[in-house]
């Protein structure tokens, strides 16, 4: 530990090259030119501990959280302490699309259903507007427009989702009801899928945008070498090279999506039973019936009800339960994304 | 002389310290009564000094969680306990009524809808105005999410215990509620009576089997549209010192000058307009 500090003093402050670091080490002698205070060396003891700890803090965060909704959630399903109402099965859960709790019916497939979709939509307009932004602003914009995208970007990550809600809400619905639905409610998985996408992009040009950034220029150059056009080079060089990147900015965007509650919730209509209302009517074609009837996903239920259901209640605990399901599939597309980028390095 | 008056004012304000502490008087739940019952208590701490209340949101279920658990002193919502919760030996006063309205987009073109037409357009067996005297324009109606207070008054009073349409919008806050019938064609609501009196014209209240939501029309039972405001104690959990203020708080809630002038003002009626209605609401 003590020589530490010397050979920061001693070696040249960009010398990178371990070897050469090393060698800068072994010649110089035993004795540090200086020692610490006692004081020094103190603080710097309860500096490792504090920064130990506030690491530790983190890891027991995560931990307590999946505890605590593994705890109240599993009570929907086993006789738990504190566990005042009736006990649920997995199938009558996970397999039914009856969600009427006042009668009894706790079917959470219009959630999960809703919430793939709504994401599944958004990733649809998202990733390819986000990944064609990312090529045009590391290989086509001038240098002025690269700062400003980038900054623009930044601010889009910056703004805080209930005031998209809310600009969906007055503006785009409206004004989709009243251009092409002849006055109808708009509300469903089309707006909310748009609103998510205009969330995400963000995400995804700025890491696509670094991927294509980190490219050699060599295959660029090569490509251009061998006689393509600028189209094709991206196309069929380009694009292929950086593809795992790509994907995890798409992955890293889809963990974005999913957990989205606060903007969905005021455009996408909230009908729990929308899986049943989309098969009774008949009005408009089956995917325009998807595309706009009022629809509700994990997120939007857990911010509707959970304020308004009493503690301990089947309900409730189907809720937590909701939460669960909610945090381990985050938890599974952020492995998935690590796993792509270990992927990437070897 | 002086030193021991300021002795034996010190030693007082120990010994006073620790009731003093002791009367204070938390308040959870609903934010609908909140800012009323948040009124009373200044008022009421004006005229009482020692006693602090506490006045903070959360919503009904958790005032009612709260004051079952024994984490608040009062838990105040817009709904009655469930079962379960009333069996824990808590204690219910009827603060206010709290009004409701049926409310529309103002291009419906209906201003007024009998027991059975409300009925039929939240049930879904209505679906377009021009079934009820109004435009050719279709229903589209904006609820509460299943576990709202608001919701089950709505269910008791508009559809009689029937259940609602799924066709249905869903917003979680009665102002989210007003925007969206304000800016859906055809929507139609139902609402807290102050969220008209300040709508501006964005959307339009409907009378209800002709009565309109007045003193005249609440008393004689022509006008159901409405619930209490609720107040619970739990009696078993609490500090009787702090119980006995917390009774004489909601006492001071249920006086006839508090009904008559600032519930009056916060847009909620007098408890005493319904004495006579046979109503459990």
């Amino acid at each position: 530990m003590p020589d530490a500090p010397d050979s920061l003093l001693e070696a040249p402050p960009c010398a990178s090259d371990p070897a050469q670091e090393s060698l800068v080490l072994e010649s110089l002698p035993k004795e540090p030119a200086f020692r610490h205070s006692r004081l020094q060396r103190l603080a710097d003891r309860w500096s490792h501990l504090l920064f130990l700890a506030c690491g530790l803090l983190v890891v027991a965060l995560i931990g307590g959280i999946l505890y605590f909704l593994a705890a109240r959630g599993v009570g929907a399903f086993m006789p738990l302490a504190g566990n005042t109402d009736k006990i649920l099965t997995l199938k009558e859960v996970f397999l039914s699309t009856d969600w009427d709790p006042n009668s009894g019916k706790f079917g959470i497939l219009p959630f999960i259903a809703g919430s793939l979709s709504v994401t599944g939509l958004a990733l649809l307009i998202a990733a390819p507007a986000g990944i064609l932004t990312g090529v045009f602003i590391a290989k086509l914009a001038p240098g002025w427009m690269k700062t400003l995208m980038r900054q623009v970007m930044d601010l889009l990550v910056g703004i805080p989702s209930v005031v998209y809600g809310i600009f969906g809400l007055m503006v785009v619905l409206p004004w989709v009801s009243g251009k092409w639905l002849s006055d109808s409610p708009a509300a469903g998985f089309a707006v909310s899928a748009a609103i998510l996408a205009v969330m995400i992009v963000p995400t995804i040009v700025s890491l696509s945008t670094d991927a294509f950034e980190s490219l050699p220029l060599t295959l660029e150059e090569g490509s251009q070498a061998l006689g393509s056009t600028r189209w094709q080079a991206i196309w069929h060089v380009l694009i292929p090279a950086a593809r795992p990147r790509l994907l995890t900015a798409t992955v890293l965007g889809l963990g974005r999506a999913i957990g989205e509650a606060m903007a969905i919730q005021m455009v996408i209509g909230n009908n729990p039973q929308w899986i049943a209302l989309m098969r009774q009517s008949t009005d408009q074609t089956p995917i325009l019936r998807f595309l706009f009837t009022p629809a509700a996903t994990l997120t939007t239920e857990l911010v509707q009800e959970l304020p308004n259901t009493a503690a301990g209640s089947t309900w409730n605990n189907l809720l937590f339960a909701m939460g669960l399901l909610l945090y381990l599939m985050t938890m599974l597309i952020i492995l998935a994304t690590r796993r792509l980028g270990r992927q990437r390095n070897a | 002389m002086k030193s021991s008056s300021l002795v034996r004012a010190a030693l007082t304000a120990l010994l006073l310290a620790p009731a003093a502490f002791a009367q204070t008087v938390t308040v959870m739940g609903s934010t609908a009564l909140g800012p009323l019952v948040k009124k009373a208590a200044e008022d009421y701490m004006k005229s009482h000094p020692g006693v602090q209340i506490a006045v903070s949101g959360g919503g009904s279920m958790t005032g009612l969680n709260q004051v079952v658990s024994g984490g608040c002193t009062i838990g105040i919502s817009d709904v009655f306990a469930t079962p379960d919760q009333e069996k824990t030996g808590i204690r219910n006063y009827n603060l206010v009524i709290e009004p409701f309205t049926l409310i529309a987009h103002p291009g419906v073109g209906v201003a007024s809808l009998n027991a059975q037409q409300a009925e039929d357009v939240f049930t879904g067996k209505v679906n377009n105005w021009k079934e009820v005297g109004g435009k050719d324009q279709k229903i589209v109606r904006v609820n509460r999410p299943t576990s709202s207070g608001t919701r089950a008054v709505q269910q008791q009073t508009v559809l009689h215990g029937k259940e609602f349409s799924n066709n249905q919008l869903v917003q979680d806050s009665s102002g989210a509620v007003a925007n969206t019938v304000a800016t859906t064609m055809g929507a139609v609501s139902f609402i807290e009576l102050d969220f008209l009196n300040r709508a501006n014209g964005r959307f339009v209240g409907i009378a209800y089997n002709g009565a309109s939501c007045t003193k005249q029309d609440v008393s004689s039972g022509k006008y159901p549209l409405f619930s209490f405001g609720h107040a619970y104690t739990n009696p078993a959990k609490t500090n009787p010192q702090v119980l006995k203020v917390a009774e004489d708080f909601l006492g001071y809630m249920l006086s006839q000058h508090f009904q008559d002038t600032t519930v009056l003002k916060a847009g909620y009626m007098p408890v005493a307009y319904v004495k006579s209605l046979k109503t459990k609401l």
